[in-house]
C-alpha cells in the first residue's frame, strides 16, 4: 500500500513486533519477574544508596535533558544514587528493549526508569513488565491527590502502583496571532476556519501521537462534547459516533495543506511546518516546549496558544521501573524526588523546562507553596488552571488504536 | 606526382567544418555541465548545513540566519556529544578491525576455493542486507541476554556481521582482477609464503581492503537501532544523539553541528586512503 510510506517503518516494525512479544509472553505470562518487596521506606533509601540508575527517556526536548543532567542527577547524588539519562528518540525503543529483557528473564536489566505514559505503559503491564506495587511507599505520594483521575488511570489502564506520577500536560493547540486575525474559539470552527483559508492549516496523520490526539479532539468535538464518548471502548459507541468524525475530517481535507493529499508524518513536521509559516496552526501534547521555541526564534513570535470552547484532552506521564531492572530501590528513589515539591517547582519554571506539576497545591504545606507562586509565568503558555479548564479525559489505549485505523480507511482509503 | 597532404591545422580545419569535432565538443560542455550541476547537487544541501552551523537565531522568512554565534556547539556539548563521539569511534573501529579480516577470508574462500553449496553460502553472507537491523537485533537479543554478553561485545558482533556482505563483495571484486602469477613469481625467487603475504599479497589488495575497511567503519559509525537495543544505553553514540534530537522541535542548529562533526571522520578516512593509493601509485611509476 503507497500509504505505509507515510509511516516510518522502524516505527510500524516495532509496534508489530512489540505486539507479537506481548502476544507470546501472555501466553506464558508466568514467566515474567516479579519486582522485588520492600516493607518499609527506609529499606528502599538504604538498599538504594550506591546504585546506578539509567533513566531512558525521549530526548528530542533539549530543556527536558538539560533539566535532567542540572537539577535532577545532582539532587539524586546528594542521597547517594547515580542517575544516568540514555536519551532515545521514541520511547517504544526502551520499550523493546524492556520486552527483550522480560522475555530473556534478565534480573539485573539495563532499563531502571522509563519516562512512560498511555499506550507504552498498558503494553507493557499487559506483558507484566513493570514493578508493581512501589508508589505507595514513596513519601511523597502523599503531595498529590489521591483520587486524582489523571493520576489514577492512564489511557483508561488503571496505574495500581505500576508507575509514580511525573508531569501533567494539556492538548495545545497554538496559532501565529500576526496571520490568524479572528481566532476560532472552538474545535468545529478550527474546521471552519481550515475550510475558508485552503492550505493554511494540517495535522499530522495518526497513527501518529499528536495527530492521534487531534482526532480524539475532534471526536469530543462531532460528539457534542467529551461527555457524549465512553471512555471505555465500546463498539456500538464508535459504530454510532464515528461517522460524524470521518464525515468532519473529509470535510475538510481538500482545504487542508497540499489539498489534504498528504500528511505530516509526525507533531515534529507539523511543528516545522508551523515555524516556516507554510501553516498557521501546530498542536502539541507538551506545552512545556512552546515558551523556548519563541524565544530562541523558531516559533513567530506571535504565536499564541488557541482558547478552545470544549476544553482539551489532558494527560499525566510517569515514571515506571522495569521489574527486569538490578536497582529497583535507586529508581524508586529517583522517582520520589522527582516528585519531591522542590524538583516538581524547578520542572514547571518555565526557564527551566515548564512541565506542569502533578503535585496538588491543597496538599502542599506554606513553605512548599511559595515555591511554587515564586515561579515567573511563560509569556505563552497560560497556567495549569487556565489550560486545563474544562479538561477532557484520556480515551481508552483501545480507543486510540480503533480510531488510528478508521482514520486510516477512511481518509486514506479512498485514493 | 606528389600526394600532397593537408597540414594538420588544414584538415582540423576541414573536420571542423565537416562536423567532425561537433560533437566531442559538445561533449565536453556537456561533461562540464554535468561536473557542475554533480558539485551543486552533493554540496547544496551542505549549505544550509553549514549556515545552521552558527547560526544562533534563524526565524522565518530570514534567507540568512538573524543572529550567529556558536550556541549550538555549546549545547551538542551540553548533550555529551565529545564522550559520544569517543564511544562511536570506538564502536566503529571495533566493527572494523573484526569485519574486514572476515570479509577478506570469505572473499578468498569464494573467489578460489569454490566451496560446496557456494550459492548459498554467498546468499548467506549477503543476508543481512536483506533483513532489517531492527529484527536482528530484537531477535538476538533475548539471547544475548540469557547467555549475559557484554553489551560492547554484542553490538560488534551483530554490526560485524552486518558489515561482512560489503567488505566480502569488496574484496570478491578484487580477488576476481587477482593475478597469481605475481605470488608464483615471488615464490620462485624464494620469497617465503609471510613474505609474499606482507609484500605481494596485501599491498595489491590494499586499496580494495582499504573500500571494505572504511565501509565496515561506517556502518558501525551510524548505526542506531543495534547500539540501543543490544546494548542497552551503555553506550550513547553520535546517532543516538542525533536521533533523539531529531525527534524533537527546534533543534536544527545541534543537529547542524552533530551531523557536520558525525561527517568528518568518515571524510578524514576517505581522504587518508586517496591520498595513500596516490602516493603508492607515485611509487611504482
Amino acid at each position: 500500500m503507497k500509504d505505509m510510506s507515510s509511516w516510518s517503518r522502524r516505527k510500524f516494525l516495532a509496534a508489530a513486533v512489540m505486539t507479537g512479544t506481548v502476544a507470546g509472553l501472555s501466553a506464558c505470562s508466568g514467566a515474567a519477574p516479579t519486582a522485588r518487596t520492600f516493607d518499609d521506606w527506609a529499606q528502599v533509601s538504604d538498599q538504594a544508596r550506591g546504585q546506578t540508575v539509567k533513566l531512558w527517556m525521549y530526548g528530542g526536548d533539549q530543556q527536558g535533558n538539560t533539566y535532567i543532567d542540572q537539577h535532577l542527577v545532582p539532587a539524586a547524588a546528594e542521597v547517594g544514587v547515580k542517575l544516568e539519562r540514555v536519551p532515545v528518540a521514541d520511547t517504544k525503543d526502551a520499550m523493546n528493549r524492556v520486552l527483550s529483557e522480560v522475555q530473556a528473564g534478565t534480573t539485573d536489566g539495563a532499563v531502571d526508569l522509563v519516562w512512560v505514559n498511555g499506550d507504552n505503559f498498558g503494553t507493557g503491564k499487559q506483558a507484566g513488565a513493570w514493578a508493581c506495587g512501589w508508589t505507595s511507599l514513596l513519601p511523597n505520594m502523599a503531595l498529590t491527590a489521591p483520587q486524582d483521575p489523571l493520576l489514577t488511570n492512564d489511557f483508561g489502564t488503571p496505574v495500581e502502583d505500576c508507575e509514580a506520577p511525573w508531569n501533567k500536560a494539556q492538548f495545545t493547540v497554538v496559532y501565529n496571532a500576526a496571520t490568524v486575525e479572528r481566532p476560532p474559539g472552538s474545535i468545529a470552527e478550527l474546521l471552519q476556519w481550515a475550510r475558508k483559508n485552503p492550505g493554511r492549516f494540517t495535522y499530522p496523520a495518526p497513527p501518529d501521537f499528536t495527530g492521534s490526539v487531534f482526532t480524539r479532539q475532534v471526536l469530543n468535538s462531532v460528539s457534542g462534547g467529551y461527555e457524549n464518548v465512553p471512555l471505555a471502548f465500546d463498539r456500538s459507541a464508535y459504530e454510532d459516533l464515528t461517522p460524524a468524525l470521518f464525515d468532519a475530517m473529509s470535510e475538510v481535507a481538500p482545504a487542508l495543506w497540499r489539498e489534504g493529499r498528504t500528511y505530516p508524518k509526525s507533531g515534529e513536521e507539523l511543528n516545522a511546518l508551523f515555524a516556516d509559516g507554510q501553516v498557521d496552526f501546530t498542536m502539541t501534547y507538551g506545552p512545556a516546549t512552546l515558551t523556548k521555541l519563541v524565544k530562541d526564534g523558531t516559533y513567530p513570535p506571535q504565536t499564541t496558544v488557541l482558547e478552545l470552547d470544549g476544553g482539551t484532552l489532558g494527560n499525566a506521564s510517569f515514571l515506571a521501573v522495569p521489574a527486569t531492572s538490578g536497582n529497583q530501590a535507586g529508581a524508586m528513589v529517583v522517582a520520589n524526588i522527582a516528585l519531591s515539591a522542590e524538583q516538581q517547582a524547578t520542572k514547571a519554571d518555565p526557564r527551566i523546562w515548564g512541565q506542569f506539576p502533578v503535585v496538588s497545591a491543597e496538599r502542599l504545606d506554606h513553605r512548599q507553596q511559595q515555591l511554587f507562586e515564586a515561579l515567573p509565568t511563560s509569556s505563552v503558555v497560560p497556567a495549569y488552571e487556565v489550560l486545563s479548564r474544562k479538561a477532557n479525559p484520556e480515551l481508552s489505549a483501545e480507543w486510540v488504536s480503533e480510531l488510528d485505523q478508521g482514520w486510516r480507511r477512511e481518509l486514506l482509503g479512498g485514493k | 606526382m606528389a600526394v600532397i597532404l593537408p597540414a594538420p591545422a588544414e584538415s582540423r580545419k576541414e573536420a571542423t567544418r565537416n562536423g567532425l569535432f561537433a560533437s566531442r565538443r559538445l561533449g565536453r560542455w556537456g561533461r562540464w555541465l554535468l561536473v557542475l550541476a554533480m558539485t551543486v547537487w552533493f554540496l547544496a544541501p551542505l549549505l544550509p548545513l553549514a549556515l545552521w552551523f552558527f547560526a544562533e537565531r534563524w526565524s522565518f522568512p530570514g534567507i540568512l540566519p538573524q543572529e550567529w554565534g556558536t550556541g549550538a556547539v555549546q549545547e551538542a556539548l551540553a548533550q555529551g556529544a565529545v564522550p559520544a563521539f569517543g564511544r562511536s569511534l570506538g564502536v566503529a573501529l571495533a566493527v572494523m578491525a573484526v569485519a574486514t579480516p572476515m570479509g577478506l577470508l570469505a572473499a578468498r574462500a569464494f573467489a578460489f576455493h569454490r566451496p560446496h553449496g557456494a550459492g548459498f553460502l554467498s546468499a548467506l553472507v549477503f543476508a543481512p542486507l536483506a533483513l532489517p537491523p531492527f529484527a536482528a537485533a530484537f531477535g538476538l537479543n533475548v539471547l544475548f541476554l540469557r547467555l549475559h554478553l557484554p553489551p560492547m561485545f554484542g553490538i560488534v558482533l551483530v554490526l560485524a556481521v552486518y558489515a561482512l556482505p560489503y567488505t566480502t563483495f569488496t574484496l570478491r571484486v578484487a580477488y576476481g582482477a587477482y593475478e597469481c602469477g605475481f605470488e608464483d613469481e615471488a615464490r620462485m625467487l624464494g620469497a617465503s609464503r609471510w613474505r609474499v603475504l606482507s609484500r605481494v599479497h596485501l599491498p595489491l589488495l590494499a586499496p580494495a581492503l582499504m573500500r571494505a575497511a572504511f565501509l565496515a567503519f561506517l556502518v558501525g559509525w551510524s548505526d542506531y537501532v543495534v547500539t540501543l537495543l543490544v546494548g542497552g544505553g551503555t553506550l550513547v553514540t553520535v546517532p543516538l544523539l542525533v536521533a533523539s534530537a531529531a525527534a524533537g522541535t527546534g533543534n536544527d542548529a545541534m543537529l547542524s553541528v552533530l551531523s557536520v562533526t558525525a561527517v568528518l571522520p568518515p571524510l578524514v578516512l576517505l581522504l587518508g586512503a586517496a591520498i595513500h593509493t596516490r602516493r603508492r601509485l607515485g611509487v611504482r611509476s
